[in-house]
């Protein structure tokens, strides 16, 4: 990589997207509202609002991805602790007039603690009887919401909007600026993830997440070292239910109101979802993960930016289910497994190959687009797509050929011999949850 | 004494349902080790599909098309869309099945609406004078029982009896067995793996499809229909054993009837119907820390 270098401050290309990233998250998502409608990338409340939930959702992620991609216990149960912490904090925040911050605390750690009630009898449970038994309580949670309503006021649920956190008002004293509440929140949730995040780095980089890596890969190896099986696989049920339940705090205030149906098993699944699509035993694939939960289902909307293309308004939801299907069958290793290996391709790639892959991009979109706009109907988008096709030829050159004869191999390649190190936390190829099931690696 | 018999044969009828629904899970479980979360999806599918046939044939026209409509369904599913990922790992291909799931589940919404249709149960036969399937109930002493709950439970032991036979006496069935069982010996031995686990994936699609062409009449065919049964046939198979057939229909059993009697006999204020899936996956839970791969179910031993 190439290294810009000033006087004084050497700017890395990784200080350089932190910047960025931090322009971004603190200056340009709450403050964007003040460009004019209709510019892209203009943050209004609705998009303010999918942040902070990409934020809640990502805690949780970073929880369950603790338990099952570094210690391999599969938990369909989540949505349950997720529920005790928005319950936790809406029932004290409204019932009995607790500051906010301190029903999230508290209600983490009620989460964790019956986290780490669950995770003793799950201890004789192993993965897919696990995975069913875990389901049986996100079952039970709105069932049981909902029946002992004089706690949890029952099927109505609680509005926690009157006691949600107004911007306190220092910052408009310290810094002179005006935060609307939802700003607020989305600054709340960002804080609160970014602390979780610092969390979970620490803990998968000590001796506690190599231990649960450990455990992951060989009981009887981890056993064997010395580590305490039982003692290790309960905590990570009860820091990953710890996690869900910060996370349910969170939603208590981001969304300003819980009710049984909020917290129902889809959740669950869709956390699952949201950690193997993103990358398992990744700290990024979790942020990326659930980035992709809540961004995936608008992505149904761009298809009808693609001349020629046609999705029916009605069909999202099998649009949604194709996107996981194919990203599954091309980057088995999530999204975090993607983006490591697209890094190590370009910084492996002469700048020309690069240069000409960009170009013929850039190139064919314009002529799809061009050709739709001057020509116009079938016609033009059929003369646009085989544009785009020749002009990618042509550029692409040597990558395509390669890419085209091999692709595919490289993909069994890729999904049967040793793969890409998936993610950031720099394990070699053995950093894959083990088989379940002793026969499945047998075919 | 009455409504307790009632209580156990209505169970025994959901029952059944839900163990079919679990045999399927289980045949596929059995050879590939995953847990199809579209089992319930493809079998509400083929019942819509059998809607549309019903619109202008006759039942018992549609019943064998639609499970051959079902066995091709299941075999394209595994060759188009499990066989890319196959040797991933098990989790990868459990979100494939979800994304499945959803693909069913909005292409049926999308063709055939998401309003709650009526659907016909099996009609009338008479065979020598004795009354097959069709309308009213039966006196079998203690109580009596609808006839589509009877005709329920005896497929439900029809296609026990028949997979029985298939996997004992039959090569295929035997072959089949062996893939389950070692799949590179298997290779070794001439057997055709990938064969073999296409034809699991369409035999385990008619067993779905023949439950969901049972309950349908007894809730209305509509898109989440089976989503319910799923997840209890879930807990059937993993109750009975997730590699045994016999433990999903038993398992199956035992579900559908204890949800009902804990239904009617737990004191309503606390519990009572309204908590009956809940303590149902209670007991299912408890009976699992006690047989950690359920009744049935053997332990998966590795040599180290």
């Amino acid at each position: 990589m190439r290294r810009l270098s000033l006087p004084s401050l050497p700017l890395t290309p990784k200080l350089v997207a932190f910047a960025v990233l931090a322009f971004f998250l603190i200056w340009w998502v709450p403050f964007s509202h003040v460009l004019p409608e209709g510019f892209p990338l203009r943050f209004g409340t609705y998009r303010t609002f999918q942040v902070s939930e990409i934020a809640m959702w990502a805690i949780v992620a970073l929880g369950l991805n603790i338990l099952t991609g570094y210690n391999g216990q599969i938990s369909l149960g989540h949505s349950a602790f997720v529920a005790v912490g928005g319950y936790t904090a809406a029932i004290l925040m409204v019932d009995y007039g607790w500051p906010f911050w301190s029903t999230i605390i508290l209600g983490g750690v009620i989460a964790g603690s019956l986290g780490f009630l669950i995770g003793v009898p799950a201890l004789r449970l192993t993965g897919p009887y696990l995975a069913i038994a875990t389901l049986g309580l996100a079952l039970a949670t709105p069932q049981i919401l909902k029946k002992y309503d004089g706690l949890t006021h029952g099927t109505q649920g609680i509005n926690v909007r009157p006691e949600v956190p107004e911007p306190p008002a220092f910052i408009e004293d310290w810094f002179g600026i005006h935060l609307s509440n939802d700003e607020w929140i989305y600054f709340l949730a960002l804080f609160i993830a970014l602390v979780m995040l610092i969390l979970a780095i620490n803990i998968v980089r000590s001796r506690i997440g190599r231990a649960f890596v450990a455990i992951r890969d060989s009981e009887i190896a981890a056993q064997a070292m010395g580590i305490s099986v039982p003692r290790y696989k309960t905590m990570a049920f009860a820091i990953s239910a710890f996690y869900a339940g910060i996370a349910g705090g969170t939603y208590a205030q981001v969304v300003g109101y819980v009710s049984p149906e909020s917290f129902n098993f889809l959740l669950s699944i869709n956390f699952l979802t949201t950690i193997v699509v993103g990358g398992l035993a990744s700290i990024l694939g979790s942020i990326l993960g659930a980035t992709g939960l809540i961004l995936v289902p608008e992505l149904s909307d761009l298809v009808s930016f693609i001349p020629g293309a046609s999705l029916p308004a009605e069909l999202s939801w099998a649009f949604y289910g194709g996107a996981l299907i194919l990203v599954m069958i091309f980057a088995p290793y999530g999204l975090a497994g993607l983006v490591h290996r697209l890094t190590r391709w370009v910084s492996t790639r002469p700048r020309a190959e690069l240069r000409n892959v960009v170009a013929g991009v850039g190139l064919g979109v314009a002529a799809v687009v061009l050709a739709d706009q001057l020509i116009g109907g079938f016609v033009g988008q059929t003369v646009g797509w085989i544009a785009f096709l020749l002009i990618a030829t042509f550029l692409w050159g040597p990558a395509l050929t390669r890419m085209g004869a091999r692709g595919y191999g490289r993909l069994l390649e890729a999904r049967r011999g040793p793969p890409a190190s998936p993610g950031q936390t720099g394990a070699g190829p053995d950093d894959r949850p083990s088989e379940e099931h002793p026969d499945a690696g047998k075919r | 004494m009455d409504e307790f018999w009632q209580q156990v044969m209505t169970g025994l009828a959901t029952g059944s349902v839900y163990g079919l629904l679990a045999l399927a899970i289980v045949l596929i479980y059995r050879s590939t080790s995953v847990l199809n979360f579209a089992q319930g999806e493809m079998a509400m599918f083929t019942t819509f599909i059998a809607w549309s046939i019903l619109q202008w044939g006759e039942y018992w026209v549609m019943f064998p098309l639609v499970l051959l409509i079902a066995a091709g369904l299941g075999a394209f599913i595994e060759r188009v869309i499990i066989r890319p990922v196959e040797g991933a790992p098990v989790l990868n291909i459990i979100i494939v099945t979800l994304g499945m799931f959803a693909i069913l589940n909005n292409v049926a919404t999308w063709r055939w609406g998401g309003i709650p249709k009526g659907f016909t149960a099996p009609p009338e036969i008479q065979v020598t004078g004795v009354k097959f399937f069709g309308e009213g109930a039966l006196d079998i002493g203690p109580t009596v029982v609808s006839y589509h709950d009877l005709t329920i439970l005896v497929f439900a032991v029809a296609i026990m009896a028949a997979l029985y036979v298939f996997f004992q006496y039959t090569p295929l069935g035997l072959a089949m067995r062996a893939t389950a069982q070692n799949s590179t010996a298997s290779r070794l031995m001439g057997i055709r793996v990938g064969r073999m686990l296409t034809m699991g994936w369409a035999l385990s699609a008619a067993v779905g499809a023949v439950a969901g062409l049972l309950i349908a009449p007894l809730i209305l065919l509509q898109p989440p229909m089976m989503m319910g049964v799923l997840l209890y046939a879930f807990a059937a198979a993993v109750l009975g054993g997730l590699d045994s057939p016999v433990g999903a229909i038993v398992g199956g059993l035992i579900i559908g009837v204890s949800e009902n009697l804990v239904g009617t006999y737990t004191p309503k204020e606390w519990l009572g119907p309204d908590m009956k899936l809940t303590v149902t996956l209670l007991i299912i839970v408890v009976v699992l820390l006690i047989r950690p791969t359920g009744i049935f179910g053997r332990r998966a031993l590795r040599r180290v």
